[in-house]
């Protein structure tokens, strides 16, 4: 006989809040992923347009433009950054890594601004352009384009890898806690199934001595049915009332 | 320190492919084994380093420089050599690519112990070079004669450390613009390689405009290692949307070639200048390959030399560089070989190679029976007034770095480069 109504709302409140914590930690998660890499990514662009802005200094005084773009060139080949370019004060485009040409969006944008701004360029994709000085923008300024695609797929991959392990504490956590739950339906079933013999006045089974035994609360019960229906301690039990029962 | 910095680079660069090349010499033995205590310099041989392209898209550049450089060399160890040593080229190859140029160049300087660098290939590679040199400027490894005419090189803080021979990409870009501007075209646009070298013509055409008062007409741009089967459509649209009269192109063989090639198909039907850097018979093979009519592809073209056209037999140094590249008929050591190449009997690369060959042959001889790096520089400044045996006589000091400075101009006529005379006819 199986115990299936009691331990249905407790299997399913084990569900419930192991749901729960699994959607809350994976939220948190996300968010606090996102966040931070999206934020490292932007520093790390923002870092790089100014050490190119600062060492441009120099090689743009001496209008040394294949030197410029030797080193543009260079810093393109990092993770995540999709173009550099660089404007003259006046808005002249000095070297850029764009292929096959300047796209129209940039074309159109300021040319001095260094503030973060997202581009979609049809063809490219999506962008986060940071800007950086050079020589206070008297020289012209540095602009970074990080690929957010690129970006997003990094920080979707590190996000995953955390929701993956999550899920594997909640698969555990749910096994776990069916197991523990039928730990404790087991003897309660054999009680209900000694219970009923007894009130049939049947055959208790070979299990009885097993139950009767038990130092626990089902141990208790089964002698406390034994004591009421009045049976002999030979039948498989002590006789002896339950110490609840005393 | 510095030993265990070359121990370190030998088994970094173990596999890597690299190969000496003995003109006539006996002696095989390394640079580092000298005798005489000189770097690079044994009693019997002189040891060059040269990385250039030899792999790629633009292997022909590599191939021909070494083909014309290995003529000249060729004759001199059959004549004795200098002072009786030989001169022996260490090569490896770079397929045109920065990172490797640095790591051949780190072996041939720290492992190779070279006595100096020769007949380099591109922008993108020396400009990645030329702070090596002047890292180890202690001990004065120089780099002669690169196959660039960018200006790195030529102005600091680098330009101590080379010598040039050619004139450089600001002196061809500004002798187009001038002709066109002068036959009437004033709208010019630009098609460059996305890397040094592009910039570094983008930016002598755009001077050059400016001192006339001109802007770009528009731009355009590829990746290096293009090759000719690659679409060039895009560029050529984005060009033909600012309608120019004429199109420089900043590029190598094979992507000029492919922006020809569209350029015709798309009826951006213009002049289309290239520079010295072009491989111009590489590019005239790839455009007769199509199978069309060849004229149909190279009537628009005007490229830009900074040699004579080795047809002209009226030149002393072109009789002798068709002599002797009959004679010897050099080819790249198969070790180096990836991909088929087939070698032209004479073209503007090699020749160039031959020059620098030549001129570099007459330096080593000035420096004496005991060559050393410390005296090198001082022998290149004793070359005043030299003649090469191309009409126009070198000279370098310490301000003059660049051995020439003339541009020679020619198109296409009858399936060959011939030079261009008359710029306002050829328009017309």
């Amino acid at each position: 006989m199986k115990i299936q109504k009691l331990f249905q709302r407790t299997r399913f409140g084990i569900f419930l809040l192991f749901g729960v914590i699994v959607l809350c930690t994976s939220a948190l998660c996300i968010y606090t992923v996102d966040t931070q890499l999206t934020a490292e990514y932007e520093t790390n662009s923002q870092n790089i347009a100014k050490s190119v802005a600062d060492a441009s200094v120099d090689i743009l005084l001496n209008r040394n433009l294949a030197t410029l773009q030797s080193m543009i060139d260079q810093f393109v080949e990092i993770q995540g950054i999709r173009y550099i370019y660089i404007t003259s004060e006046n808005g002249e485009y000095l070297a850029h890594t764009f292929v096959p040409g300047i796209p129209e969006e940039i074309l159109a944008s300021d040319h001095a601004s260094t503030e973060p701004v997202e581009r979609s360029i049809p063809g490219l994709g999506d962008f986060l352009e940071v800007g950086s000085p050079i020589l206070a923008g008297v020289a012209g300024t540095v602009h970074v384009g990080m690929d957010q695609d690129e970006v997003a797929l990094k920080i979707q991959r590190a996000i995953g890898q955390q929701v993956i392990l999550i899920c594997i504490f909640l698969v555990v956590g749910v096994l776990a806690s069916i197991w523990l739950v039928n730990l404790a339906a087991k003897p309660l079933a054999e009680l209900l199934a000694y219970a009923v013999n007894i009130a049939g006045n049947k055959e208790t089974g070979n299990g009885t001595e097993d139950l009767l035994g038990r130092d626990d609360e089902v141990g208790d019960l089964a002698r406390l049915f034994r004591h009421i229906s009045g049976r002999s301690p030979d039948s498989g039990a002590t006789g002896a009332p339950p110490e609840n029962a005393r | 320190m510095r030993r265990g910095l070359a121990g370190l680079l030998a088994v970094s660069f173990a596999g890597k492919k690299g190969f000496e090349t003995i003109f006539g010499g006996a002696n095989m033995a390394s640079a580092q084994e000298t005798e005489t205590g000189f770097a690079g310099a044994t009693d019997d041989e002189i040891v060059l380093g040269m990385s250039a392209a030899f792999s790629g898209p633009s292997r022909g550049l590599g191939s021909e420089l070494y083909r014309g450089a290995m003529a000249y060399f060729n004759h001199v160890n059959d004549n004795g050599g200098v002072a009786g040593r030989k001169i022996t080229l260490k090569l490896y190859d770079d397929g045109y690519q920065p990172d490797p140029c640095v790591r051949n160049t780190m072996k041939l300087m720290l492992e190779d112990n070279v006595f100096l660098l020769f007949g380099y290939v591109g922008t993108p590679t020396v400009t990645r070079v030329l702070p090596l040199l002047k890292k180890f400027q202690d001990e004065q490894v120089y780099l002669f004669f690169p196959f660039t005419g960018a200006q790195p090189q030529r102005e600091p803080p680098y330009g101590d450390f080379a010598f040039n021979l050619r004139a450089s990409y600001r002196q061809e870009t500004a002798g187009l613009v001038n002709n066109f501007l002068a036959a009437g075209k004033r709208k010019i646009g630009v098609f460059y390689q996305a890397d040094a070298y592009g910039r570094s013509g983008w930016a002598g055409v755009r001077a050059a405009l400016d001192r006339h008062g001109e802007r770009l007409a528009g731009e355009a741009t590829y990746r290096r290692g293009q090759r000719f089967t690659g679409s060039m459509r895009e560029q050529v649209e984005i060009l033909k949307s600012n309608s120019p009269d004429a199109v420089i192109c900043i590029g190598s063989y094979a992507a000029c070639a492919a922006f020809a090639r569209d350029a015709v198909d798309r009826d951006l039907r213009v002049p289309i200048a290239n520079l010295s850097f072009v491989g111009s018979e590489n590019m005239l093979q790839l455009l007769s390959d199509l199978g069309e009519d060849v004229e149909t592809y190279s009537r628009y073209l005007v490229n830009s030399q900074v040699v004579p056209s080795y047809e002209d037999t009226s030149i002393p140094a072109v009789r002798e560089y068709r002599e002797l590249m009959e004679r010897y008929d050099p080819s790249v050591p198969e070790e180096l070989v990836q991909e088929s190449y087939s070698p032209f009997p004479q073209s503007f690369v090699s020749l160039e190679g031959f020059l620098d060959a030549k001129l570099m042959t007459e330096i080593l001889r000035r420096l004496g029976g005991s060559p050393d790096r410390e005296g090198l520089e001082e022998a290149v400044f004793s070359v005043d007034n030299y003649d090469l045996g191309i009409g126009e006589r070198v000279s370098f000091g310490p301000d003059r770095r660049q051995g020439l400075q003339t541009v020679y101009y020619t198109v296409v006529q009858e399936g060959r480069f011939v030079t261009l005379e008359d710029w306002q006819g050829w328009l017309s």
